[in-house]
C-alpha cells in the first residue's frame, strides 16, 4: 500500500466513525423528541390547561396548578438572578477587570456552575427551608437564582469583555463619565449578548428538578402563595410519571413535553440571537 | 537636549519636564520632555513605533487614568494650570481637549445619538439646539451630504472613513480647544484618507491640533510643526518645512530618510 492509498483510507475510516457517532448521538436526540411528542400531544387537551391537579381517576385534572407554579417560582428567580448577574458580570468586567479578586470570582463562579443542581438545593433546604419550618415556592426560586447567577455573571461579564476598550476610551474621551460609559455605550454594545445570556440562564433553570424537590416541594392543588409549598412542572412531571396511575401518567407525558418545547423555544430563540450578531 | 524651535503663536499647551511610567514598569516610557503646543496650528508627533508618542498623546487627557497605576511627573500646562494634578477634573478636562482615535469608535448608536452624545453629557437636552448643532458638526467634519437623510440609522452601517468622520463631528460638536489625533487613518484607503487630512487642516482655524503618525508624507502634508520622538525623549520639534529640508540633529535626518525605523 503507497502513503497516498494508506491515508485515503485513514481518512475514510475516521470519516466513518465520526458520522457513526453523529448519528447515534442524533438517533437518540430525536429518538426522545419524537416519543415526547407522540405522547405528548396526545396527553394534550384544553383541560390541561384549565384544570389544576385532581386525584387518579377524576375527568376534570390538569396542569394549572404546576404551570402557574412553575412560572412562578422561575419568574421570581428571573427577576432576582437576571439584575443580580448582570451587575455582578459588569462588576468583574468594568471594575475589577483582571485583578486577583476578579479571577478568583469567576473560579468560584465556573465551579459553582458545575455544581450539581441537588447539592444547590440541599443547601437552600438548610438556610431556608429549615429556619421557616416548611417548604415554599420563595425557597425554589432561591435555589433556582443561585442555579442562574453564575451563568448569567460569566456570560454578561465575557460579552462585556469583548467590547473593544477603544469604545469605551472613545466615550471617556468625550467627558463622559464611568457609569454613564457603562450603561449608555458599553452595554448597548453587548446587549445581544446579555440577552442570550439572560435566555440560556432561564432555560438552564426551568428544567430543573431535584433543588425544587428539597425547597418548594409540591402541591397538588392550585397555590400562588409563595410562602406555601408549590407545585412545578419538573417535580409534578416526576410524581405523575412515576405513579400507578394511567390517567396521571399522561399528564406526565403532556408536562414533560410542554416544558421540553418551553426550554427548546428559549434555546431557539438564543441561538437565533447569536447568529444575528454573528452576523453583524 | 532637544532642538526646539521658538513657537512664534499663542501656546495651546505646554509640556515641562514631563515623565510619564506605565503601571508596573521600571524605567519611564517618557522622560524629562519639554515641548511646546501652538495654538491654532498641526503638530504632528513622529518617530518609530514605541518612542512614546502615542503616549504622550494619550496624556493630554488623561485617558491614561483610566488604567490603575500610571505616573504622571512633571507638567503640562493647558491655559496656564498644570492639568497633571490628581484634583484636575478629568471630565471637563475632557470636554475641552478631544480624541479620535485610530480605529474609528462609533457608538452603538444612530448617526444622530452619536454626534448628539457628547452634548447630552454636558445636560443639552433643547431639541432644536441639538439638530442645530449636530447638522453643524456633521458639516464641519464633512460628512452631512452623506447622512443626512439616514440621521436615525445605525452608526455601524457607515463605511470606515465615513464612521472616522462622524468621530471628528462628534468630537468637535462639543466645541473642544484641542483635538488630539492617534494615527486616525491608518485604518483608512488613501482616498478617506485624504479626506480626513484635508478636515484636519480645515479644523485648525477653530482648534490647536496634534496629530500621532507613523506616515511621514501625512506629517509633511497636513502640519505647521513636527516633533520628532526616540526612545521616550523629543529630539527634535521644529517648523515642519524646515524639518523635512533641514533637520539639525543627526537622528531625525536619519529617521526621515528612512536609515531606521
Amino acid at each position: 500500500m503507497t502513503h497516498t492509498e494508506k491515508r485515503i483510507l485513514t481518512n475514510k475510516i475516521v470519516m466513518t466513525l465520526s458520522t457513526l457517532s453523529a448519528m447515534v448521538g442524533m438517533t437518540f436526540l430525536f429518538w426522545i423528541l419524537g416519543i415526547l411528542v407522540i405522547n405528548g400531544i396526545d396527553a394534550l387537551n384544553w383541560t390541561i390547561f384549565s384544570e389544576a391537579g385532581a386525584p387518579p381517576g377524576y375527568e376534570e385534572s390538569g396542569l394549572k396548578h404546576a404551570l402557574i407554579g412553575q412560572l412562578m417560582i422561575v419568574g421570581v428567580a428571573t427577576f432576582a438572578g437576571v439584575p443580580l448577574g448582570i451587575l455582578a458580570g459588569t462588576y468583574l468586567s468594568e471594575y475589577v477587570q483582571q485583578s486577583k479578586l476578579a479571577e478568583t470570582i469567576r473560579d468560584i463562579s465556573d465551579i459553582m456552575m458545575s455544581a450539581p443542581s441537588i447539592v444547590i438545593g440541599a443547601f437552600v433546604y438548610a438556610i431556608v427551608v429549615a429556619p421557616m419550618g416548611h417548604f415554599s415556592g420563595w425557597a425554589g426560586s432561591v435555589a433556582l437564582t443561585i442555579i442562574m447567577l453564575p451563568i448569567i455573571l460569566r456570560t454578561t461579564d465575557d460579552m462585556l469583555q469583548l467590547v473593544p476598550s477603544t469604545l469605551r476610551e472613545a466615550a471617556f474621551a468625550l467627558g463622559a463619565p464611568k457609569y454613564k460609559v457603562i450603561m449608555q455605550v458599553v452595554y448597548r454594545g453587548a446587549k445581544v449578548g446579555i440577552l442570550t445570556g439572560v435566555l440560556l440562564g432561564v432555560a438552564r433553570v426551568a428544567g430543573e428538578t431535584a433543588p425544587l424537590l428539597f425547597t418548594s416541594f409540591n402541591d397538588n392543588f392550585l397555590n400562588t402563595d409563595m410562602n406555601q409549598p408549590m407545585a412545578s412542572l419538573t417535580v409534578t412531571m416526576f410524581n405523575y410519571a412515576t405513579s400507578p396511575y394511567e390517567d396521571w401518567q399522561k399528564l406526565g407525558w403532556a408536562a414533560a413535553f410542554i416544558l421540553s418545547m418551553f426550554i427548546l423555544g428559549l434555546n431557539i430563540i438564543a441561538r437565533v440571537f447569536l447568529m444575528k450578531k454573528k452576523g453583524k | 537636549m532637544a532642538t526646539i524651535t521658538q513657537i512664534l503663536e499663542e501656546k495651546a499647551l505646554e509640556v515641562k519636564n514631563f515623565e510619564f511610567t506605565y503601571a508596573g514598569a521600571d524605567a519611564p516610557s517618557i522622560k524629562k520632555l519639554d515641548m511646546p503646543i501652538a495654538k491654532n496650528s498641526i503638530t504632528a508627533l513622529i518617530g518609530p513605533s514605541g518612542c512614546g508618542k502615542t503616549t504622550l498623546l494619550r496624556s493630554f487627557n488623561r485617558i491614561h487614568d483610566l488604567y490603575p497605576g500610571n505616573k504622571y511627573e512633571g507638567e503640562i500646562l493647558f491655559k496656564d494650570r498644570n492639568i497633571l494634578t490628581p484634583k484636575e477634573d478629568l471630565i471637563n478636562l475632557r470636554i475641552k481637549i478631544g480624541m479620535i482615535f485610530q480605529k474609528p469608535t462609533a457608538f452603538p448608536m444612530s448617526i444622530y445619538d452619536n454626534v448628539a452624545y457628547g452634548m447630552r453629557l454636558q445636560g443639552i437636552k433643547n431639541k432644536t439646539e441639538l439638530e442645530g448643532r449636530v447638522e453643524k458638526a456633521l458639516t464641519d467634519a464633512a460628512i452631512w451630504k452623506e447622512v443626512k437623510d439616514r440621521l436615525k440609522h445605525d452608526a455601524n452601517g457607515l463605511s470606515g472613513g465615513q464612521q472616522q468622520r462622524l468621530c471628528i463631528a462628534r468630537a468637535i460638536a462639543v466645541e473642544p480647544e484641542v483635538l488630539l489625533f492617534d494615527e486616525p487613518t491608518s485604518a483608512l484607503d488613501p482616498i478617506s484618507t485624504a479626506g480626513i487630512e484635508e478636515l484636519v487642516v480645515e479644523l485648525k482655524e477653530k482648534v490647536s491640533i496634534i496629530i500621532v503618525t507613523h506616515n511621514m508624507q501625512q506629517a509633511a502634508r497636513v502640519s505647521d510643526y513636527t516633533g520628532f520622538m526616540y526612545l521616550g525623549e523629543l529630539i527634535e520639534l521644529g517648523r515642519t518645512e524646515e524639518m523635512f529640508v533641514t533637520p539639525r540633529e543627526k537622528l531625525t535626518e536619519e529617521y526621515i530618510t528612512g536609515k531606521f525605523g
